[in-house]
């Protein structure tokens, strides 16, 4: 290829990259506030919320355990019996991969899918459990049913 | 004026470097999306078929996109499986390292959206981004790679190209610590309101954090978790710069390194941050310093004294794997010597004097070329010291009869 045209088409490129790169990177947290509205956004490359690794951790903590009820005695299911892919050098559970679950719907496709992999159980009980000032009250824990799974 | 914008413009993205580095990290970005992807195929029915708990990332994908791949038989994914094995491979080892790279990334959209459960993270985005701009160029497969012994290119560590895609991925790399760091001090960030590191270090047990060394003492010394928290922000905000410097460069690389070792020591957080982001650092080396340095290696080695093979120069197969030998042989250690015809076996003669002979001289030279690293377990594997000379003497026996690569064909090959 003509060099001249490859450095035109590379610089067309790079442009355009960067111009999308920086607008996604600041889209939701600094350009929406400043526009006060919903900008458009492009689907199928970058982070939906931009680069927030670890951007906001709260002093509270709340994950899900799931009970399998068998003749009416609720018994709790090893998380990683559900969640059976195991990711290599990390802890998916301890990620908190399975509070997905407790998100509003997801009834419909995890009460199946817990009835596949334990046929043993009656029902299911599936539960959020919050630590809500891991500071101030480390030992103050509750846990709620968000959801029931019957036949 | 235009004149300056032009040449930083140049010098910026359109100057020719060698694409060494760039070839290097494609073999990181290969593992990293396997080490992330592969895992979920071991259960296929949790992840992938009908059968599978699924949920959705409807902001990265059109719900459209979503619902036309969720109808999907379950003979597509495992066809999609085999796709991803076979394209993950080829992009590994390079062969037609662009194409692969392509497919690949499609196999990789394709499990993503049809379940983003086990493999949907943030760094798993950031993966993609990088992936992305993998596809445009074929640059990566210069060397370290199937496609540089295709092309038999003895020079293709110092091939360069247009510097534009090893320089996006620097800002990339470079974007994502900065905008980490300021999203954690503005908008809805709270390391400068509360104290992360201490909530973090109180976790359960259940929790992100893994169970380390200063870890207790951490969960009773809150001031030192505030002023620890400061510095990882402000070390986020400036590692762009510092990487950038020439003159801080070298110490933000060796930053980078412990920072991302230390990330995956002490939290529960996807392998990709060990692999993908330190290799991500060390595009920030300048290319001309890495040919300087396999510059000097071959003028020492060059003026030492060199391993030879000698081989059979009359067979165009043998030819062409000496020239493939040649173009592995990044430090210049051996010298090539065309034998006689009759020859039953290649032969490596060391400087030390000791000679071996057929598949041993193959596994002697896996010590030399570092393209054939990788193959060293496998030539040292329990058995292939039986095995290996059965098929090494085999192939010898049919040498004329395998096919020879263009460039030595009809004894066009020079060595």
């Amino acid at each position: 290829m003509n060099i001249q045209l490859r450095n035109k088409l590379i610089s067309i490129f790079v442009i355009i990259w960067l111009a999308i790169f920086y607008y996604e990177s600041t889209c939701v947290y600094y350009l929406e506030p400043l526009f006060k509205r919903e900008l458009p956004r492009m689907k199928f490359l970058f982070p939906p919320a931009g680069w927030i690794m670890f951007y906001n951790i709260g002093d509270n903590f709340g994950y899900t355990e799931v009970y399998g009820v068998k003749d009416g005695n609720p018994q709790l299911i090893d998380p990683h019996q559900i969640l059976r892919t195991r990711a290599i050098g990390y802890d998916n559970i301890n990620r908190n991969a399975l509070i997905t679950v407790t998100s509003p719907g997801m009834s419909d496709s995890f009460c199946p899918f817990l009835k596949r992999r334990f046929p043993y159980f009656d029902k299911f009980l599936v539960t959020y459990v919050e630590y809500p000032q891991l500071i101030e009250q480390p030992l103050e824990r509750t846990q709620t049913v968000v959801y029931e799974c019957n036949e | 004026m235009s004149n300056d914008m032009k040449n930083i413009w140049n010098i910026l993205f359109l100057e020719e470097r060698a694409s060494i580095g760039l070839s290097f990290f494609r073999i990181f970005v290969a593992l990293t999306v396997g080490l992330h992807v592969i895992p979920s195929f071991f259960h296929l029915d949790d992840n992938y078929l009908s059968t599978a708990f699924k949920t959705f990332n409807t902001d990265f994908f059109p719900q459209s996109f979503i619902d036309w791949v969720q109808k999907s038989p379950d003979a597509l994914v495992v066809f999609f499986v085999w796709a991803f094995y076979v394209t993950w491979f080829c992009f590994l080892i390079g062969f037609f390292s662009q194409i692969s790279c392509i497919l690949m990334t499609a196999c990789c959209y394709y499990f993503y959206a049809l379940n983003c459960f086990h493999i949907g993270t943030l760094s798993w985005d950031i993966l993609l981004v990088t992936l992305f701009l993998m596809c445009i160029t074929s640059y990566h497969g210069d060397y370290f790679s199937i496609d540089a012994l295709r092309r038999g290119d003895i020079e293709a560590w110092r091939h360069p190209r247009p510097f534009f895609i090893q320089r996006l991925l620097q800002l990339q790399t470079a974007s994502t610590f900065f905008f980490t760091g300021l999203y954690k001090i503005t908008g809805e960030g709270n390391w400068i309101t509360g104290n992360p590191i201490y909530y973090l270090m109180n976790y359960p047990s259940e929790g992100v954090t893994k169970h380390f060394l200063l870890k207790e003492w951490m969960a009773v010394h809150p001031h030192f978790c505030y002023i620890s928290g400061l510095m990882i922000v402000a070390t986020e905000l400036s590692m762009s710069f510092w990487l950038f410097n020439p003159k801080t460069r070298r110490a933000a690389i060796i930053l980078g390194l412990c920072w991302h070792i230390l990330l995956v020591l002490t939290l529960d957080v996807p392998t990709i941050f060990l692999f993908l982001f330190p290799a991500q650092m060390m595009l920030f080396i300048h290319p001309q310093k890495i040919i300087d340095w396999i510059e000097a290696k071959r003028l020492i080695n060059s003026q030492s004294p060199r391993a030879k093979i000698i081989y059979d120069g009359e067979c165009g197969f043998c030819r062409s794997s000496v020239r493939a030998v040649q173009v592995m042989d990044l430090w210049g250690k051996i010298d090539y010597i065309a034998g006689p015809k009759d020859m039953s076996e290649m032969c490596l003669c060391l400087p030390d004097g000791k000679t071996y002979g057929g598949f041993f001289a193959f596994r002697r030279i896996a010590w030399i070329c570092p393209m054939l690293y990788p193959l060293i377990p496998i030539v040292y594997f329990p058995g292939s010291g039986m095995l290996g000379p059965l098929v090494y003497r085999w192939v010898a026996r049919n040498r004329y009869l395998f096919p020879v690569f263009h460039s030595c064909a009809a004894g066009k090959c020079h060595l």
